[in-house]
């Protein structure tokens, strides 16, 4: 092995996760290579998606200034949909976005936002090798010491897997199986362009602020939802949904998806835009739970995606800023760790710190109560039955909105105690 | 060392490319890439370099967003990199060009062959390579697919209309090389580590005193619909539309 062979850290995938860990890395001289499969960095990507500044701020402060971003998000919105009815709930908060701070959270197209976090990254000394795939790792007493791609073999101290969900590499080492279909949820998501006018009028916002929907009861009852953010010339839009759930459905992912845009209360949003990108990718869905028992082995560290690092709550996802925390304390783990193997259990203590674990924890319930297969199917049917009744007025003597609500539940076949054990069950759950 | 220089564009993705239904083209979305046919002329001065001995270089003309093209350009094996680094690239034509690449041809010295694909995937205007033979007085073969060398000469093979001509030439020249020359590998690891090591010249049109302006100014650019003849076989039996349509398409030239 020569000299020219070998780095202090390799790590493999550039997206946010690889990036941000890089970035620290490489600020603190230490020889970094990122390969990334694609030919930019992003490009293979399907996010959603939006990023909380936070997490930006602590791989370098500053750093939020300069990202390439979409709109800072002011209107956090959540919707319900039944048949042809929605209900929505736009919650707007000045104090997310005070004046002369950094907003806490943006809409990014991650194909331009990866690209310009990589090349951040390598203006700070990392190495990003794009268009090259990991084939294999090397391993040698037991500890990974490298990989190879195609003819090359390139060694390093600690291997770290960025690769994403489902990730090879972590299988390779033999820390994760081969996914089961419980595990993940397929994501498909469009961006349709829309001229900015047109965004800010549709959704009621000025020209930098931006919005991020979850949608609920838009997945014929399979355990999934949807999801909305504003770009600044376009609109993500997409869902995800459990593939064993939908296969079993007869409708296909697509079809479903293509009900949610012709949705009553979706359609008037994208209407007269133009597709301009399609795609589909697989989503962690457990949270917690979803992380692997071991996450490291001597020369080896797993994360972002590739760890499981995904918090779904139904009424915010997050992935890239979990992403970013991870790829910041595996750096800190390389750095402040000299004996080769006590680099993993320090970048598990550094979870720890940095309060990611620990945030994932605290939501794990909501697994179980996003488990309820209720809350995809006659939930959502109640509500907007409740709102139904509530709104309707044609002369008649109304009934008391106690009466309606137990009416609604009643007709949509939940009995009573089935909604108390559903409720007790969030209750703990959250 | 005798130096094989290999003339690429960095050329708008055509994927990435859209027509408006107004028939205006939209490229600004467009990513840049390394011509695809320049990519053919870079492995050519690669695998000549190995044949003929001398050093495989590249040489572009481009503006500052050129820049991403350096590495992947040196990714792919030769070992220095050249960059007529000039705004006025984008308005230039093929003399404007081929000007720029044969000054910075001159400047960059001893070299024994400039190989450039037959044209770029952009604009396919076949200029380049005639016109710096032309201005740098060297012997030019074009609808090239195979080079062999014989001491201080190539022997180049050229693909024409249905047949193929052998042709000799004393070094210097200058080529023009067929994606049928050669299949690009894609760059490995270690290829593309090494890349960002290997010296970049940048020339500026000062260093190089060039006459920036174009004769030729491209006015409109507009997306192209081709009118369907919208011809449809449907009497008789299908052996007889077979032939119908057979005789109509050997009529258009087709078959």
């Amino acid at each position: 092995m020569s000299e020219a062979d070998k780095m202090d850290v390799i790590i493999i995938g550039a997206g946010p996760a690889g990036i941000a860990c890089a970035y620290i890395l490489a600020q603190a001289g230490k020889e970094v290579l990122v390969i990334e499969r694609a030919e930019t960095p992003g490009a293979k990507n399907v996010t959603g998606g939006r990023l909380y500044t936070y997490a930006l701020e602590m791989v370098d402060k500053g750093l939020t200034e300069e990202a390439v971003l979409e709109r800072k998000i002011t209107h956090e919105q959540i919707m319900i949909l039944s048949q042809d009815k929605a209900i929505s709930i736009d919650y707007h908060d000045p104090s997310f976005n005070r004046e002369g701070q950094v907003p806490q959270s943006y809409s990014i197209l991650r194909a331009q936002f990866d690209e310009w976090f990589a090349a951040k990254a390598e203006e700070i000394g990392a190495m990003v090798a794009c268009g090259v795939k990991v084939d294999d790792l090397i391993e040698k007493d037991g500890k990974i010491i490298g990989v190879v791609a195609g003819e090359d073999e390139m060694y390093a101290d600690v291997v770290i897997a960025a690769d994403g969900v489902n990730s090879f590499m972590a299988q390779k080492a033999g820390l994760i199986k081969d996914i089961s279909a419980h595990q993940v949820g397929v994501g498909i998501k469009e961006v349709i362009e829309l001229p900015p006018d047109t965004i800010q009028e549709r959704f009621n916002l000025k020209p930098d602020e931006g919005a991020a929907r979850m949608i609920l009861g838009c997945t014929e009852g399979i355990h999934g939802g949807g999801f909305l953010y504003t770009n600044r010339e376009s609109i993500s839009l997409g869902c995800v949904l459990m593939p064993e759930e939908a296969a079993a459905h007869g409708k296909s992912v697509h079809e479903i998806f293509q009900d949610l845009k012709m949705h009553p209360a979706i359609y008037p949003l994208i209407a007269g835009g133009e597709s301009i990108e399609y795609g589909a990718h697989l989503v962690s869905e457990e949270g917690y739970r979803g992380i692997p028992q071991k996450i490291y082995r001597e020369g080896f560290l797993m994360i972002g995606d590739a760890a499981g690092f995904v918090i779904n709550t139904g009424y915010s996802i997050r992935g890239i800023d979990l992403a970013i925390v991870s790829g910041v304390a595996a750096a800190r783990a390389v750095l402040n760790t000299s004996a080769s193997d006590q680099v993993g259990p320090a970048y598990l203590q550094e979870l720890k710190n940095i309060e990611l674990l620990p945030t994932m924890q605290a939501v794990d319930g909501y697994a179980d109560l996003l488990a309820i297969p209720r809350i995809y199917s006659s939930y959502p049917r109640i509500a907007v039955g409740v709102f139904e009744r509530l709104f309707t007025v044609n002369g008649q003597k109304p009934n008391s909105l106690i009466k309606n609500t137990k009416e609604v539940i009643k007709s949509n076949g939940v009995s009573m105690w089935q909604l108390f054990k559903d409720v007790l069950r969030g209750y703990k759950s959250i | 060392m005798s130096k094989i220089i290999a003339c690429y564009k960095w050329v708008a993705d055509e994927a990435d490319i859209r027509i408006n239904p107004d028939q205006s083209v939209d490229i600004t979305k467009a990513k840049g890439k390394i011509s695809d046919y320049d990519k053919n002329a870079i492995e050519a001065a690669v695998e000549a370099a190995g044949k003929l001995g001398g050093q495989a270089v590249t040489l572009t003309f481009g503006n500052a967003g050129a820049k991403p093209s350096i590495k992947d350009a040196l990714s792919r094996g030769p070992e220095e990199a050249y960059w007529v680094k000039a705004a006025e690239a984008d308005q230039a034509d093929g003399a404007v060009t081929a000007r720029a690449l044969a000054a910075a041809i001159q400047k960059i010295g001893d070299s024994s062959l400039v190989i450039c694909a037959e044209g770029a995937s952009d604009t396919y205007a076949r200029q380049i390579a005639p016109r710096i033979g032309a201005i740098l007085n060297l012997p030019v073969i074009s609808s090239v697919i195979i080079m062999t060398f014989e001491g201080n000469s190539l022997v180049a093979t050229r693909k024409l209309e249905d047949s193929l001509e052998t042709v000799k030439v004393e070094l210097p020249a200058v080529v023009a090389v067929l994606p049928e020359a050669n299949n690009p590998p894609l760059p490995g690891l270690k290829a593309v580590m090494a890349a960002g090591k290997k010296p970049l010249t940048e020339y500026s049109a000062a260093d190089l005193g060039i006459d920036f302006k174009p004769r030729n100014q491209v006015v409109a650019v507009k997306g192209y619909v081709m009118n369907r003849k919208n011809i449809i076989f449907d009497a008789g039996d299908s052996v007889s539309r077979v032939k119908e349509l057979a005789a109509a398409l050997r009529k258009e030239g087709v078959l």
